[in-house]
């Protein structure tokens, strides 16, 4: 098997999914929770007859915004100055944890506390601060859970789903001293409730990520259901916010679209519980947003792939995934899981397997609420990985030959009445191996009696 | 080169073609605002009082007094029985607070609150009231986000329920961090 792995260890995608597919119930559990996440969200969608109109708008003001990010760049850190708030830029993650680090070592923060973000786990933000002795502590209920399990998250709306209420409740009766055999959600939820309070009434400063950034307010819009972001943000004095670039949004009109669609196609919720407009500090109170390119703009030089940048992480796309639902948030090579995972990380995918853990069936693409083409995007990633050289586990050597066969008549028609006749004479037991992975948990198809050329020149050519 | 401009200059190498800003032009549905606002409040998981108004209101603050809760009301009018402390902190122990809602959407549910004092009330607080206008019900956010108040320095909230969870296993969890409970009083 080791062709499965890279130099540097990490295995590929068919690989890991392996692994999360050899409890079969575990996956099918899996798959429907995220199923009904899909389902909710359709109702959600389908109650608002302007739904399409919606998903066209957005698509078309992040476009906008995209093709004068600079503009609005500008415009943004202007109107955040005029409102005083303190910006910063970052080129790359590096760049982004020094920042953090630098501001929360000039006010001597000891504990911080942050809400949701995926930008500061694709800067890999945590373990730097703790290397640096500040206390992190993530406050969304899921991201405690997987912070006390020690995993990064499996998914970017919710990221302990791939967790049974049981295994949450031994972690918690392990770290937080909860009833032993105690599984019950709404028990469970009340002992963390109690134990971030505390942490909230302690924290020198908070973190945020940041839904949209509204460029001509100099504002930035957080949403959460749970309200840890603004128990965190309102408490200490002192308040952080990470921005990747593609989060600005020009006016209050966009938030409105952007609002309407977000939650509806996350969760099927008609809008997340809070959506708080930062417009400056507290009184007395220090507010910074830094703003992170960290590969963006190099996106930004592919015409396809920076359609990519139109994402508002609603993550519609993962729960509507076949593959994802399937093989488990752990199984890609990147921070962020599923069709939007691969089209923002496959170039980090050092197995540059990840483009393949997709069927094209484009089923995320017809749920995104701003049209994101994910699956334009994956089988671009595709070619460049082919034009690179660097297509994953054998795929360099056969593909071309595929190429060649599939491009010739002669050979195709040949070799597959020879398929027809090897599937109607010989035993399944001495075909089967010839299949490959394909046919590992499928059977062997049926032979036609000719070819569809055939038929279809027989009845229905005239 | 200041990381700034690497940016910015990175930016002039984007392949993307130059698209217009779309028009935002999207049919409301203006029909009962009262009874659609509650239906979604009620998604929501929050509760609403319509009838009574603002005397409702306070006859329900003097009720939880009663029961020794502790009430904090920033809406004119409306007395509780603590006075805003001195630092946010201290609202930890706060059973209710009543706070004014500028404007309600009626696809939703949500309310604006603008810059409550202590900007952590509406979020600290065991159970939140909120007191709305009957007329400042609109259709949808495309309205809504025309005629919500944002000044320079402030915070300004949309709040649609309870806060909530359902990090375990997808079961709904209502009273995550933020208040446990949402009561809206129209007036």
């Amino acid at each position: 098997m080791s062709e499965l792995y890279t130099a540097s260890g990490s295995k590929v995608h068919a690989h890991k999914a392996d692994i999360f597919c050899r409890d079969e119930t575990r996956v099918d559990w899996h798959s429907k929770a995220l199923w009904a996440l899909r389902e909710k969200r359709d109702r959600a969608a389908g109650s608002l007859p302007e739904w399409e109109q919606l998903r066209l708008l957005g698509s078309q003001l992040k476009l906008h915004t995209l093709s004068h990010l600079a503009q609005y760049l500008e415009q943004f850190e202007q109107q955040c100055l005029s409102n005083g708030i303190k910006v910063h830029w970052a080129n790359d993650a590096q760049q982004h944890n020094e920042i953090v680090h630098g501001i929360l070592a000039k006010h001597k923060v000891k504990k911080l506390v942050k809400s949701k973000s995926m930008l500061t786990e694709e800067c890999h933000m945590n373990p730097y601060l703790e290397r640096h002795g500040i206390e992190v502590v993530d406050t969304d209920l899921g991201e405690r859970i997987i912070q006390l399990a020690n995993m990064p998250p499996s998914h970017i709306v919710v990221p302990a789903i791939h967790m049974k209420k049981e295994e949450v409740g031994e972690l918690f009766h392990q770290q937080l001293g909860t009833k032993a055999g105690e599984s019950d959600p709404l028990y469970l939820t009340r002992a963390a409730r109690a134990h971030l309070r505390e942490k909230f009434l302690t924290a020198d400063a908070a973190m945020t990520g940041v839904n949209m950034a509204i460029a001509d307010q100099g504002a930035i819009v957080v949403c959460t259901n749970e309200g840890n972001a603004d128990m965190g943000a309102n408490l200490p004095k002192l308040q952080l916010h990470s921005m990747g670039i593609d989060k600005v949004v020009p006016n209050m009109d966009s938030v409105g679209v952007l609002l309407r669609t977000l939650a509806r196609n996350a969760t099927g919720q008609p809008i997340t519980t809070y959506s708080s407009f930062y417009r400056g500090p507290q009184e007395g109170g220090e507010m910074h947003v830094i703003i992170v390119d960290n590969g963006r703009t190099e996106m930004m030089k592919d015409k396809i792939l920076a359609e990519s940048l139109k994402c508002i992480r609603c993550g519609g796309c993962l729960n509507t995934c076949p593959v994802y639902r399937r093989s488990g948030g752990y199984s890609y090579n990147y921070t962020i899981p599923g069709p939007i995972g691969i089209a923002v990380g496959a170039k980090h995918d050092d197995t540059n397997s990840i483009p393949w853990a997709c069927t094209l069936c484009g089923s995320c693409t017809y749920v995104c609420p701003t049209m994101v083409p994910l699956d334009k995007i994956i089988a671009h990633h595709r070619r460049l990985k082919a034009d690179a050289k660097r297509l994953p586990y054998g795929k360099g050597g056969y593909m071309p030959l595929v190429g060649r066969f599939m491009a010739s008549e002669t050979l195709m028609n040949t070799s597959m009445s020879a398929a027809r006749l090897a599937l109607r004479v010989l035993p399944g037991s001495l075909l089967k191996p010839f299949s490959g992975a394909w046919g590992k948990y499928r059977e062997l198809p049926v032979a036609p009696e000719s070819s569809f050329a055939s038929w279809y020149n027989k009845n229905r050519s005239r | 080169m200041s990381n700034k401009h690497t940016i910015l200059s990175a930016l002039k190498q984007s392949a993307l073609d130059q698209h217009a800003m779309p028009t935002i032009d999207v049919v409301a549905n203006n029909d009962d605002l009262v009874g659609q606002f509650n239906a979604s409040l009620n998604t929501v998981a929050g509760t609403l009082h319509s009838e009574g108004g603002l005397a409702a209101l306070q006859q329900a603050v003097d009720e939880l007094i009663q029961q020794n809760m502790q009430v904090i009301s920033l809406l004119d009018g409306i007395k509780g029985n603590r006075q805003v402390p001195e630092t946010a902190h201290d609202l930890a122990d706060i059973d209710y607070a009543v706070i004014p809602g500028d404007l309600g959407v009626a696809e939703n549910g949500a309310i604006w609150v603008n810059q409550p004092s202590h900007r952590v009330t509406p979020f600290i607080c065991e159970n939140l009231i909120l007191a709305l206008a009957k007329d400042n019900i609109v259709a949808n956010m495309h309205q809504a986000v025309k005629q919500v108040s944002l000044q320079p320095g402030e915070l300004g909230l949309f709040i649609a329920g309870p806060s909530k969870t359902a990090d375990i296993e997808q079961a709904l969890v209502v009273g995550a961090h933020g208040a446990c409970s949402l009561n809206v009083y129209l007036y």
